[in-house]
């Protein structure tokens, strides 16, 4: 193990906020859930008992006589805010005296970085396109994630959840933002920083990053491995692979969707244009993690070949 | 709730919400708030600027140092003071000032309490009515101009009243004449203060013309305080120290504008620029504080003007830490250079200068570059540059040999078709275009020959820096090769010639090849010839210039050419007789168009007896230039063939081992191996340094260097060594030289390559000093991002010394003289030369070469040193020399440059028209001779005059030359105070005293002298320009 490499790539002024999520990020996953899990036991309490319900007020605390039905929102919520925004100035404080700007050489046009990275929130995208042509992962996939973060007040039909943390409430959209967020950005973000060395290499943790490192690696595109050499053949046989991929992953996801009773009211309620929107952006999600095990797996390169495009 | 019991109150639970107090966390952060903030003005005021902490160190160790040193300037200042001299000067000074004292009373007193207090107090008074007098003059224009001729009248009346108004002024009691006030109108105020200035201007010039005398003694006073005492006066100390105590704490930048620099290194290093010399010792031991070490540098180099990081490197513009000011940091391309490699930072712009004064690091570094032969495989701009020259001035020749076959083409064809025109004019036409085409093919012609004679001078010019692999047939012992190829340290440590990485088959195949890729030849047979004779040449000819003999520490000699304690193992006698003879006769002319060596037959064909020499070098085949010398720069001393076989007679006594004793090489002549043999020659770059059959033409296998400083450090291959170097901290362009440098394979080291795969470098067993020079150099080739007007490329006489100084190492000059000041000839070293006998016996030093010798002259001399054409083998200047000027075959071009860089060394304006010197008349010859032959200081018992028996114990040259040879103003400084110009030499001092306006001479004259009133020296030195044989007899 490389000790001394891994410190000297996690101390790097740039890498402290991918370093920080390693930490944040579970922690505020559990801190979350906790959260919901304490609320959703309330609510059941509530369910049980309607007489309590109509005299409970607080979402989040048991009811007790003694307490006012409402707070103000000052003092009792601004100075919680107050304190919070000291403990972040005093920590903004903290690290712009510690840490400088992490400027490197002056750029050289005749010679390039390697590893060459993106800024570290765009990692993510980069990583992308280890598994896609630069046409998907660099404008269709960006598009359709800009776009699907903006449709989701349209698609997300649940009413409950809203001003409490709740896991019970809101299963279905718990997991895919888990999916999304932790699995696909947050995820690849700290694969991008500490696993990808000099030419986009992937090394373990702890493995050296040799620049004179060299591997050999052969990917085949889907077709190859039927034997398909025609541009006809290889477009409709594509194109055949990704439709049964997602005939597959469409009733796969329809089977998560409808998967409690809750849900399937929620299911009920949806129109068609909701439905199918939703079901085009999570087949899309899906596309990554299948990608990427096709690719650990077999050494699969593009499941579609165009002229125009790849997949 | 449900099940509490109503009447029993229920347990007090606190609302979380409402109760808690959060004082505490609050003022737990806001406490930690203001921590940081103080955190955040303390980094911003101090660590963010480390510089002040410096600057307050610097005051108080700066005062001290002052302090001490004061005292012992006050001191030095005294002594000046108590001078004689100065005490001369002072008292002189005062009695001027004393002398006109009571005028200049008398003056000041008149100005200070008359004129001067009158002026001010009628200022005053007048200034006022000017004022409101010229307010109007512009109200009465503009209303003219308005066209308001009743305002502008008005305005003109008022103006009229105010001129004739009557000013009071008060002159207030002084000097004895009562307070009073004198009334003026406005006009007469204007004449009466005008009065005044006139009378002020006046006194004032009468008192600067009656001091004038007092202040230039003053000034002369204070320039001999100034000229006699080393280093600052009392009073410049002090002011010094009221300096350093009021030093503003504050960045301290140099701005260059030009090229964008920002150095603020003198915000931490204060007393770089001091004007006393400050060293760390005097500062507490704190280096950064020393003033700069080569204050002539920054004579040379203002900083105002380069700054500091051009040169030295680093990061100007960061102030916030060491390291990063110094550049020491991952990402900055240019770290301030290590002590070692600063003269890295020279190179930049000196990269024509072969030496620098102040770079002995970097000079060392160029010349080994050269030397060492690393040009052999490695371009460099301006090393070496004769094989390009030749090949592009060939190249040349090739194409004006076409075009003067297509225009003879053209001239046919054109005059075919004359005939064959219709009508007369088109005829005639034609025929002109012939002509004019004919007259073209001269000019081509004309070229051609200038071209061939540049390419025979070029020819001469490129040298090899091992000696020609042609000749190995005549010249080695078969059995001695592979031991040398495989180990040339072990037969003949430090030698040039590097180990390369060989397994014994591939040893095999090179000495095969090279054994039989050598030119045939015979050679002829010399008898033996007296080896003590032989030993006793080889050490006072001047072989050991260059040559050294012994091993290890013992060795004895020069080390610019090969130590030869062994040579005897592995030469042929023969072969050493010639070559001792003259170095530069080949076996077989090389014709570099043909790309092969001739042989007789060629000659043969054409007729022609096989004779190639210097004058004999155009091809018989095709009338091209050949290659007619050995390419080595070992020159010929002009021995007698007896004295030749003499020395080799001794070379071949110098072994180990009897050249017999060496394991037979049976396989060396076995053609199987000669292909391979070649692609390894051809692959390892041996022709670099060597000449060998078949591959002349061959181009350099290494990496060019010119720029090797500033590759990215990501295109230096550290290979399997990238991870320790930057753990070692050595992973930079640094660290790869030297460790390249030291062991050219290491790169190499865990790599599995094939036999032809692996790195080529061979290793030069460099010591750790010249790894650090070359490292010096190479991190000084860098693209410098300065502008161009920052680099030397001087063009006047500067650029003659640049240009001769390569050509005084190429050949080794400086072996037997001392050509610059404080560098000493390598014979001056030898133990020979250290008897006062054979101190005289040193060939001379040519510091100022330039100014004792005829140009013209010079250039002779260096083409033919006997000064003869039919006895050779002598000294043309110096014939009581032992030492032997020797026949370099210097090209036109190498002359001139050698010619060019004395008279430039002296300062000599160029061109050099000699002086009509005025003939002797009447007496004066009779004179000039008694001065010439006197008995106090007789020129000729010392100065060679061609008698054999009497030149045997001469130390000087023969005047018969001075007319030709020397200039007559260097020949009177020469005579005058020999001592200075050539510091022990046997030509005495004091021959002439001062006696007025001319030189006479300081021993007894003859009485005839008496009615003589001319200068001496003068006399002698128009005698000396006329001195004939006849006159020597």
């Amino acid at each position: 193990m490389d000790w001394h490499q891994l410190w000297v790539i996690i101390s790097k002024p740039d890498n402290v906020p991918i370093a920080s999520l390693l930490v944040l990020v579970p922690f505020y996953f559990w801190y979350a859930f906790r959260q919901s899990f304490a609320n959703d036991r309330l609510i059941r309490q509530l369910e049980a008992d309607p007489e309590m319900a109509k005299t409970h007020h607080r979402k989040t605390q048991p009811y007790h006589p003694s307490w006012p039905k409402e707070v103000h929102v000052w003092p009792y919520l601004l100075r919680i805010e107050f304190l919070a925004a000291l403990i972040v100035t005093v920590i903004l404080f903290v690290w712009s005296i510690t840490l400088n700007a992490p400027l490197e050489a002056p750029a050289n046009p005749s010679l390039t970085m390697n590893p060459s990275k993106a800024p570290w929130y765009f990692l993510g995208l980069q990583e992308m396109l280890v598994y896609f042509d630069p046409w998907m992962a660099g404008v269709v996939l960006p598009t359709v994630i800009i776009v699907g973060l903006m449709a989701i007040p349209y698609i997300d039909i649940n009413p409950l959840g809203n001003g409490y943390y709740t896991y019970r409430q809101r299963r279905f959209a718990l997991w895919t933002f888990c999916f999304g967020f932790i699995g696909l950005w947050v995820v690849m973000v700290v694969i991008g920083t500490f696993i990808r060395g000099p030419g986009w290499v992937w090394f373990w943790p702890g493995q050296t990053w040799d620049h004179n490192l060299v591997v050999f690696d052969l990917n085949r595109d889907l077709h190859d491995f039927f034997g398909i050499t025609s541009m006809w053949g290889k477009s409709i046989f594509g194109a055949m692979a990704v439709g049964l991929y997602a005939a597959v992953a469409g009733y796969g996801c329809h089977k998560l969707i409808t998967l409690t009773e809750f849900s399937r009211k929620v299911y009920e309620r949806m129109t068609l244009l909701q439905y199918l929107t939703m079901q085009m952006l999570l087949v899309l999600m899906l596309l990554l993690p299948v990608k990427i095990i096709l690719r650990q797996l077999i050494n699969l390169k593009y499941l579609w070949v165009t002229p125009w495009f790849n997949i | 709730m449900a099940d509490v019991p109503p009447n029993e109150k229920p347990p007090v639970v606190k609302d979380p919400v409402t109760s808690s107090s959060m004082s505490l966390s609050i003022l737990v952060a806001s406490l930690l708030l203001m921590l940081t903030l103080i955190w955040a003005v303390y980094d911003e005021t101090y660590s963010m600027r480390p510089w002040k902490g410096y600057q307050k160190d610097f005051v108080s160790l700066y005062q001290q140092f002052l302090q001490t040193k004061t005292p012992e300037q006050a001191g030095l200042e005294q002594q000046v003071r108590e001078s004689r001299e100065f005490q001369d000067l002072e008292s002189e000074f005062e009695a001027a000032e004393t002398a006109v004292a009571p005028q200049v009373e008398e003056i000041d007193s008149e100005l200070n309490q008359e004129i001067n207090p009158k002026i001010a107090l009628m200022n005053a008074a007048f200034q006022a009515a000017r004022g409101e007098i010229g307010a109007l003059v512009y109200q009465q224009e503009v209303a003219a101009k308005d066209g308001n001729e009743s305002a502008a009248e008005s305005i003109r009346e008022r103006i009229e009243q105010l001129r004739g108004q009557v000013l009071p002024v008060a002159t207030p009691a002084m000097n004895g004449t009562p307070a009073e006030e004198t009334e003026y109108v406005y006009t007469d105020l204007e004449a009466e203060l005008d009065r005044l200035q006139a009378r002020k201007a006046e006194l004032q010039n009468r008192r600067v013309e009656i001091l004038q005398e007092a202040t230039d003694l003053r000034r002369k006073r204070d320039s001999y305080l100034q000229e006699n005492l080393v280093g600052l006066n009392e009073a410049q100390m002090e002011g010094l120290q009221r300096e350093a105590g009021s030093l503003q704490v504050g960045i301290r930048q140099i701005h260059v504008v030009e090229m964008d620099l920002v150095d603020r290194c003198e915000s931490c290093h204060l007393a770089t620029r001091a004007p006393l010399e400050v060293a760390a010792a005097d500062m507490g031991g704190r280096m950064e504080f020393a003033s700069h070490p080569r204050k002539q540098l920054l004579d040379a180099h203002d900083p105002e003007q380069f700054g500091c990081s051009p040169c030295h490197n680093g990061n100007g513009r960061a102030t916030t830490s060491v390291v990063k000011g110094h550049g020491r940091h991952e990402f900055w391309l240019w770290p301030l250079w290590e002590k070692e490699n600063i003269e890295a930072g020279c190179q930049q712009c000196h990269t024509r200068d072969l030496y620098l004064p102040d770079a002995t690091t970097l000079n060392e570094g160029k010349f080994l570059y050269q030397h060492r032969g690393c040009v052999g495989c490695h371009r460099y701009e301006g090393y070496d540059t004769e094989g390009e020259q030749l090949l592009a001035v060939q190249n040349e020749i090739l194409q004006n040999e076409q075009l003067r076959r297509t225009t003879l083409v053209e001239i046919d064809r054109t005059v075919d078709q004359a005939d064959r025109s219709e009508t007369d004019e088109q005829a005639r036409f034609l025929y002109a275009k012939a002509d004019g085409l004919k007259v073209s093919v001269s000019g081509i012609d004309a070229e051609t020959t200038q071209m061939n004679g540049q390419v025979r001078h070029l020819m001469k010019e490129r040298k090899k820096v091992g000696p020609s692999l042609k000749e190995v047939h005549v010249k080695l012992n078969k059995n001695w090769i592979p031991e040398w190829i495989e180990n040339p340290q072990a037969f003949r440590p430090a030698t040039k010639m590097p180990q390369f990485r060989l397994d014994e088959q591939q040893v095999r195949s090179i000495s095969a090849f090279i054994w039989q890729s050598g030119v045939r030849g015979d050679l002829p047979s010399h008898p033996r010839g007296n080896a003590s004779n032989g030993k006793e040449l080889f050490e006072t000819r001047g072989c050991m210039a260059c040559h050294s003999v012994g091993e290890g520490g013992d060795a004895v000699g020069g080390e610019f050419a090969a130590n030869l304690s062994r040579v005897g193992e592995k030469a042929n006698y023969e072969y050493l007789v010639r070559w001792v003879h003259n170095p530069r006769v080949r076996t077989a002319p090389y014709c570099p168009f043909e790309k092969r060596d001739l042989t007789p037959e060629d000659y043969e064909n054409h007729g022609l007896p096989y004779v190639f020499d210097l004058d004999h070098s155009t091809c018989p085949n095709d009338e091209h230039e050949l290659q007619v010398q050995q390419m080595t720069v070992m020159p010929s001393l002009r021995l007698s063939t007896a004295e030749a076989r003499d020395i080799a007679s001794y070379l071949m006594t110098l072994k180990q081992r009897e050249p017999g004793d060496y394991e037979e090489a049976s396989y060396i002549d076995d053609t199987a191996l000669f292909e391979e043999g070649k692609e390894l020659v051809r692959h390892f770059g041996c022709d670099g340094c060597h000449e060998i059959a078949g591959l002349e033409e061959e181009s350099r296998i290494g990496t060019e260097l010119t720029r090797e400083g500033s590759k990215p450090i990501e295109r230096l291959d550290f290979s399997l060594m990238t991870h320790d170097a930057e753990r070692e901290d050595w992973y930079n362009h640094k660290g790869f030289f030297e460790r390249k440098l030291k062991t050219p394979a290491i790169y190499d080291e865990g790599k599995i390559k094939g036999p032809l795969e692996k790195l080529r470098m061979p290793n030069f067993h460099l010591e750790d000093d010249e790894i650090t020079a070359l490292t010096t150099l190479l991190l000084g080739s860098v693209e410098s991002p300065l502008p161009e007007r920052y680099f030397y490329h001087p063009e006047d006489q500067r650029q003659a010394i640049q240009q001769g100084w390569e050509v005084i190492l190429k050949y080794n000059c400086t072996g037997c003289h001392s050509v610059r000041i404080g560098q000493r000839s390598t014979l001056s070293g030898l133990p020979l030369y250290q008897s006062p006998d054979w101190r005289e016996q040193l060939p001379p030093s040519i510091i100022g070469e330039g100014a004792r010798v005829d140009p013209l002259w010079l250039a002779g001399f260096l083409s033919n040193p006997a000064l003869s054409e039919t006895s050779v083998n002598r000294n043309g200047v110096r014939p009581y020399l032992q030492a032997r000027m020797p026949t370099f075959y210097f090209s036109q071009g190498e002359v001139l440059k050698l010619v060019r860089f004395f008279e430039a060394m002296s300062s000599q304006p160029q061109p050099y028209i000699a002086p009509e010197l005025e003939p002797l008349r009447g007496q004066e010859l009779s004179l000039a001779r008694q001065l010439f032959r006197s008995e106090g200081a007789p020129c000729l018992s010392c100065h060679a005059t061609g008698d054999p028996a009497h030149d045997a114990r001469a130390t000087a040259p023969s005047f018969l030359l001075s007319k030709v040879r020397l200039k007559p103003d260097w020949s009177g400084r020469w005579m005058l105070d020999p001592s200075y110009i050539s510091p022990g030499t046997a030509m005495p001092s004091g021959l002439f005293r001062r006696d007025g306006e001319r030189w006479i001479s300081a021993g007894p004259t003859p009485p005839d002298f008496n009615r003589y009133d001319g200068d001496h020296l003068d006399l002698l030195v128009r005698y000396i320009f006329q001195f004939t044989e006849a006159e020597q007899r």
